[in-house]
């Protein structure tokens, strides 16, 4: 049974359709990754699955329990279960940091202070910020108020932790040692992660699937490497390469080299010598997904249609995979 | 005079001062609060209870102090027995002259509060008590000292008008002293100790708020 399960949302605002019949099921221990440009939608499906928002039309249930429709308002218990962050951290600027973690706490009615600072240095202590507990969050980096907010989040022992754009206001450093700290948290707890954001190195780093928002409908979901390797929609390809490869080369056309979790073989290397055809590449990466290896490799299309064929028969003899790709 | 005059005289000032600006903030808080929770950005938006406090507040801010202290002497004197004459008498026309104006200022500082610490609190399930309780009252307080200042320093321009009731205070001495020496007054001292004693307290009151502001308030970076 998924853990979250959406049906059917649809959202307006003023009239204008934010989110068009979203469906989409989230398993426990996902890191679900939600992308689209900004302006897509995705930052109120989040919202709407924490209650922040009412949903127009369609459900959404937390396993198999009906969290929220146009007509049930969530349940506190269990909004406190789904859990969220936020691109501008939203700590109470008063409290120090263990007062912002121990405010979750009081406003879910944990009477007793004991346990309340016990609990609130435990998660302090997960995040790394024990030797912070008594500064306040003007006085922390965006990364440290961030991990309070993630401790916060934590202190309540949610089971699905949702982040809104959690690491969109932070350089890339920072980016990366939160995305590998909510991976821990995912591996150790076994949260599971809705994670919305625009920017795809992000996803990329953690997300075990992804669902791509385009003008509010998803347009592919699926598992990470299935989606990456080979997008299907349009606005996917874009996100995922396109913006790589120079535009300055509009006119030609290219094929796009894939290679999963084998890339020992000198490919590049081996069409050169076998076909004797000069390959120019425009655009090459690799992605650790799982602990495999991904990558492609996006070459020009031979201009001689012979040299082409020669091409394209040598890749299927030696089942690589590839596709043509006009831009 | 004696000093033992003038120190009656400023005790009844801010007597007159702090007891109606108190009173004024047990009602103009909770209408602060429920203006700004009920605004179409607040947590809990009501136009019609919105519309209708904010008809309340502006007609009773509308009202200069003068008349509003004439309409209630009846409802002063059924409280004390007397309508005018005592500076106590003055802290009821005081507290209807400024609790729409505090109600004002919290709404005021209610809306400096980042709404993203509002619904950060909403994502744990906070109930609107809590909310407003531990966020937005919480969260604001440098704000509402600074507001409460200007709301004291606001109210002590009003006792002068207790003068027109016998009801004391300084600026009520003041003008006793015009009343006995119409043509050499401003040769007298006492209207010139007067004077100073206003400055001072004035300055007192804003300076406590604004250090107690300041030092309370954890937004600021801390060396």
């Amino acid at each position: 049974m998924p853990i979250i399960e959406i049906k059917g949302l649809s959202k307006s605002f003023d009239g204008r359709k934010v989110l068009d019949n979203i469906s989409l099921n989230v398993e426990k221990g996902d890191i679900y990754g939600v992308l689209g440009l900004s302006g897509a939608g995705k930052s109120t499906l989040v919202r709407c699955i924490n209650g922040l928002e009412k949903v127009d039309e369609g459900e959404i249930y937390y396993k198999g329990e009906l969290l929220t429709s146009p007509t049930t308002i969530i349940k506190r218990d269990k909004q406190r279960k789904i859990a969220m962050i936020f691109q501008q951290f939203n700590l109470l600027q008063q409290r120090n940091v263990l007062g912002n973690v121990e405010f979750a706490l009081e406003i879910s009615k944990i009477k007793d202070k004991k346990v309340r600072r016990q609990k609130a240095l435990e998660a302090l202590k997960r995040v790394g910020l024990e030797d912070k507990i008594y500064s306040y969050p003007s006085q922390l980096s965006g990364g440290q108020q961030q991990r309070v907010a993630i401790a916060r989040a934590l202190v309540l022992e949610p089971e699905v932790l949702l982040s809104d754009e959690a690491t969109s206001a932070l350089d890339p450093e920072t980016t990366s040692s939160i995305l590998s700290l909510l991976q821990e948290l995912n591996r150790e707890l076994r949260l599971t992660i809705i994670m919305i954001s625009h920017q795809i190195d992000a996803i990329e780093q953690i997300c075990t699937k992804v669902a791509i928002i385009d003008s509010s409908k998803i347009v592919e979901q699926g598992e990470m490497n299935d989606v990456f390797l080979s997008p299907k929609s349009k606005v996917t390809k874009g996100l995922i390469y396109t913006n790589h490869v120079n535009t300055a080369l509009d006119s030609d056309k290219f094929i796009r080299l894939l290679f999963d979790g084998n890339v020992d073989e000198p490919l590049i290397a081996n069409i050169v010598q076998d076909c004797s055809i000069l390959v120019s590449i425009v655009y090459a990466s690799t992605k650790v997904i799982d602990n495999k290896v991904y990558g492609q490799t996006v070459i020009k299309r031979p201009t001689q249609e012979k040299e082409a064929q020669k091409l394209i028969k040598y890749l299927q003899m030696h089942k690589i995979k590839f596709e043509e790709v006009n831009k | 005079m004696d000093f033992q005059t003038f120190m009656l005289g400023l005790g009844e000032t801010i007597g007159m001062t702090v007891i109606s600006t108190f009173l004024a903030y047990i009602v103009g808080l909770p209408l602060g609060v429920l203006l700004n929770i009920t605004s179409k950005t607040g947590i809990k938006p009501n136009r019609y209870i919105n519309i209708s406090l904010g008809i309340l507040v502006n007609i009773l801010r509308s009202i200069p102090c003068l008349l509003l202290i004439i309409i209630l002497i009846p409802l002063n004197s059924s409280i004390f027995g007397r309508a005018t004459g005592r500076w106590f008498t003055m802290i009821i026309p005081l507290f209807f002259a400024s609790f729409a104006y505090v109600a004002r200022v919290v709404e005021q500082s209610l809306s400096e509060v980042d709404y993203g610490e509002v619904e950060a609190a909403k994502s744990m399930g906070a109930s609107s008590f809590q909310i407003i309780v531990k966020v937005m009252l919480r969260e604001s307080v440098p704000s509402l000292i600074l507001g409460g200042a200007v709301t004291m320093v606001t109210l002590l321009g009003y006792t002068s008008f207790a003068f027109d009731f016998g009801a004391g205070g300084l600026i009520s001495q003041a003008y006793s002293v015009y009343r006995s020496n119409p043509v050499n007054y401003l040769q007298k001292k006492e209207i010139w100790i007067i004077l100073v004693l206003i400055v001072v307290v004035v300055q007192v009151i804003q300076e406590i708020g604004l250090v107690s502001a300041k030092k309370i308030d954890k937004r600021k970076k801390l060396k």
